[in-house]
């Protein structure tokens, strides 16, 4: 690695190792050579941005990301590899465009429009599949990115929130899409209420309510027991109704692979039920005659199941 | 935790933005993952965002139309161009063939188009059946004088003449005249014609051996049927008969030659308009065949130039109608218009007189009929033009006795041996 500022700043300060600034030692500025790398590869002059600016949104972003590594490792700050290797993988053009987009530069912006404001209406229609809310939801999108809202006396611009992990379209089409699902969870409560069959009345229970209540049991430790692409596959596959295509793109599998984890997984399920019902004490047979119950006649929401397991990672980013 | 209350706890959209794009760490990947296994909100999220990428990948992925400049007209037909060289030289060949064919079959056409004569056009339209069976008689075309077989074409233009003078006068030129003037054409006469007019002429066994095939294609089918259908019987008694005559078409002087070639002419050429014919019956087939050696040098020559010149005025009986069966023995003609009234003519149609009705019902038919005792055939006449071959002066030898068969419409039979005189067979 060629020598960095911070490493000769840190020869200058008597670090112990020869290029002056040790792997684990937390480093706040940017590598020089990297720097000059990263700014020849986009076109952050043409937007308007100064060489310092450049490099202190590098720096922002990867300080805000602990440069992609784990929250809880900031007791062990991220190495000059790691730094550079997160650094690399940063969407730069991107990222430099949408700050100078959101410092108010008119070449950024006149690029901004020329390059995105298309692909933003034709996302929207598709993410709303209306042309009419989809260019509504784009011309919304679009004028707050422009900064016309104001709080606190300043323009927010949402293009601040952007710091280059994915590409800028992406993370426009995702906030598209945040912004149509949120307006849908809003406004589907105050959508008239469909006329309602009455429920048929409940058929008498076929099985004893103890069996039930631990078939019930026995099916929500098994699905909690699943790891998080399982549950996602299960909450994608039978809750969403995403087809396996769908669900591959996401995970960047093939539809097949989804398949047959699909189908491992609830065999799996299946087995760890017998297994937690013989755990409570029913015989292998009266495991089996209780797995063919009437699934009506379960009180389990698999929909709540799946919500309750609630990721840790994200509790505690909520926490903080 | 539901999905509506759990907007503070959400990956932010660079997360699920970059989670979508598989950019992110392994961390942070099994962190949004176990995220949207349990958050329908992202996994929607997620979801649309994808579905939005992948329709603006079609999008993009979508080749921009070419834009199809029309070349030059020049540059397409160089595709067409072998087909279309292929196509005019078949062409080329196919009319190339039909002209030759054209010039053997096509006297009846020529005649019918190139026939100036107005008076040649009959006072009646005879039907297509009509056409297609009758012919010219023989003597239609009387013998012309010496004076007008050397400056035929004026004469024919300048003189009127009798209704069949002027195709007579052309097709009676003898070679020996026409070879006086080689430079000038008859009118209507075209270089083909001219160059054939000029061609050698036919050896006796070329003209035996092109006969029939004249005769079938001048003719045509309503020629030859009647030879064809005589029989085998027939064909072996005219053969007979045709050596037999032999010597007396070579004793024939040009006069006696020009006049069969007359009836040969009109045999296969039907008169102008091609609307006027007639039909002969009666002249037997043995009676055509004599004339083959009779004239076999200048007969395509002759044929040539009395298509061109036009013999085709047809026979004019005094009632004006149409003659619909012919019949002749040397300068002796008999003739049935369409009414049923036959004319006798004794120098070769020049003039006719009708001969009173002795017989029932309406006459449709004469013929000649050889007498079983003088060891002729009876058969019905090919052709009406060919018995002016028969000569009264031409032959020493007293002919056979020949009569004269009348048929009405109710298939009667009356004889005579003069053409005046009719008894019921």
């Amino acid at each position: 690695m060629a020598p960095t500022e911070s490493a000769a700043s840190a020869a200058e300060t008597g670090t112990p190792n020869g290029t002056g600034t040790p792997d684990c030692v937390p480093n706040r500025s940017l590598d020089r050579a990297l720097a000059a790398e990263l700014w020849q590869g986009c076109d952050a002059a043409g937007w308007g941005l100064t060489r310092g600016e450049f490099e202190q949104i590098l720096v922002d972003a990867g300080t805000a990301q602990n440069f992609g590594l784990a929250e809880d490792s900031n007791a062990t700050p991220a190495t000059t590899k790691q730094q550079a290797a997160f650094f690399r993988s940063l969407c730069v053009a991107d990222l430099a465009l949408a700050r100078a987009c959101a410092s108010g530069s008119e070449r950024a912006w006149e690029h901004f429009i020329a390059v995105y404001r298309q692909p933003l209406t034709r996302a929207a229609i598709a993410i709303t599949s209306s042309e009419t809310l989809g260019r509504d939801l784009a011309d919304q999108l679009y004028a707050e990115l422009y900064g016309l809202n104001v709080r606190e006396g300043q323009r927010r611009c949402p293009l601040l929130s952007y710091r280059g992990r994915g590409s800028l379209m992406g993370w426009l089409r995702t906030t598209l899409a945040q912004r149509h699902v949120d307006h849908y969870r809003r406004t589907r409560r105050e959508e008239p209420i469909e006329e309602l069959d009455a429920p048929a009345p409940n058929p008498l229970p076929q099985m004893p309510a103890r069996e039930l209540s631990l078939l019930e049991l026995a099916i929500e430790e098994a699905v909690r027991s699943r790891d998080a692409e399982e549950r996602y596959l299960l909450a994608a596959y039978y809750l969403d109704e995403q087809t396996l295509l769908e669900i591959g793109r996401v995970l960047g599998v093939h539809e097949a692979t989804v398949s047959r984890r699909l189908h491992r997984t609830t065999d799996q399920i299946r087995k760890q039920i017998l297994k937690n019902l013989q755990r409570c004490g029913m015989s292998r047979r009266q495991a089996q005659e209780a797995m063919g119950a009437d699934s009506r006649d379960l009180e389990v929401n698999l929909k709540k199941l799946l919500q309750n397991s609630q990721s840790e990672a994200f509790q505690e980013q909520a926490a903080s | 935790m539901t999905a509506t209350s759990q907007h503070g706890f959400h990956p932010d959209a660079e997360s699920l933005s970059a989670f979508s794009e598989h950019a992110l760490g392994e961390r942070e990947c099994d962190e949004v993952l176990a995220h949207l296994a349990v958050c329908g909100r992202c996994r929607q999220v997620v979801a649309l965002a994808r579905e939005a990428a992948d329709t603006d990948d079609k999008t993009a992925a979508v080749p921009p139309r070419k834009t199809v400049v029309p070349s030059a007209w020049w540059k397409q037909w160089r595709l067409v161009w072998v087909p279309t060289a292929v196509v005019a030289a078949f062409a080329v060949a196919s009319i190339s063939v039909y002209i030759e064919r054209a010039d053997r079959h096509g006297p009846d056409i020529k005649i019918a188009e190139q026939n100036p004569t107005p008076d040649a056009t009959p006072p009646s339209t005879p039907t297509p059946t009509e056409q297609a069976t009758v012919e010219p008689p023989a003597a239609a075309a009387p013998a012309p004088p010496p004076a007008h077989t050397t400056k035929h074409e004026r004469s024919a233009a300048e003189e009127p003449m009798p209704a069949p003078a002027p195709p007579v006068v052309a097709a009676q030129m003898p070679a020996e005249s026409r070879a006086q003037e080689p430079g000038a054409p008859a009118p209507g006469v075209t270089d083909r014609e001219q160059f054939r007019r000029e061609a050698p002429p036919m050896s006796h066994s070329e003209e035996q051996q092109s006969r029939p095939q004249l005769a079938t294609g001048l003719h045509g089918s309503a020629y030859s049927q009647p030879a064809s259908g005589t029989g085998e019987a027939e064909q072996k008694q005219a053969e007979e008969h045709r050596q037999e005559e032999t010597e007396t078409s070579r004793m024939r002087s040009f006069k006696a030659k020009a006049a069969p070639f007359a009836g040969h002419g009109a045999n296969g050429a039907p008169p102008a308009g091609a609307t006027e014919t007639v039909t002969v019956t009666a002249a037997p087939a043995v009676e055509a065949q004599p004339a083959a050696p009779a004239e076999p040098a200048p007969m395509l020559g002759f044929k040539r130039v009395w298509d061109v010149s036009g013999l085709a005025n047809p026979i004019q009986l005094p009632s004006g109608l149409a003659s619909v069966s012919i019949a002749s023995r040397g300068r002796l003609l008999l003739a049935i218009d369409k009414a049923g009234a036959l004319f006798l003519s004794e120098d070769r149609s020049v003039t006719w007189e009708r001969i009173t009705t002795q017989w029932t019902g309406r006459a449709v038919e004469v013929h000649r009929q050889v007498a079983a005792n003088g060891g002729m055939p009876t058969a019905p006449a090919a052709q009406n033009g060919t018995t002016g071959n028969s000569s009264p002066d031409a032959g020493a030898a007293p002919p056979p006795p020949v009569s004269f068969e009348l048929s009405n419409d109710e298939n009667q039979t009356w004889v005579s041996t003069d053409g005046r005189t009719w008894t019921p067979k």
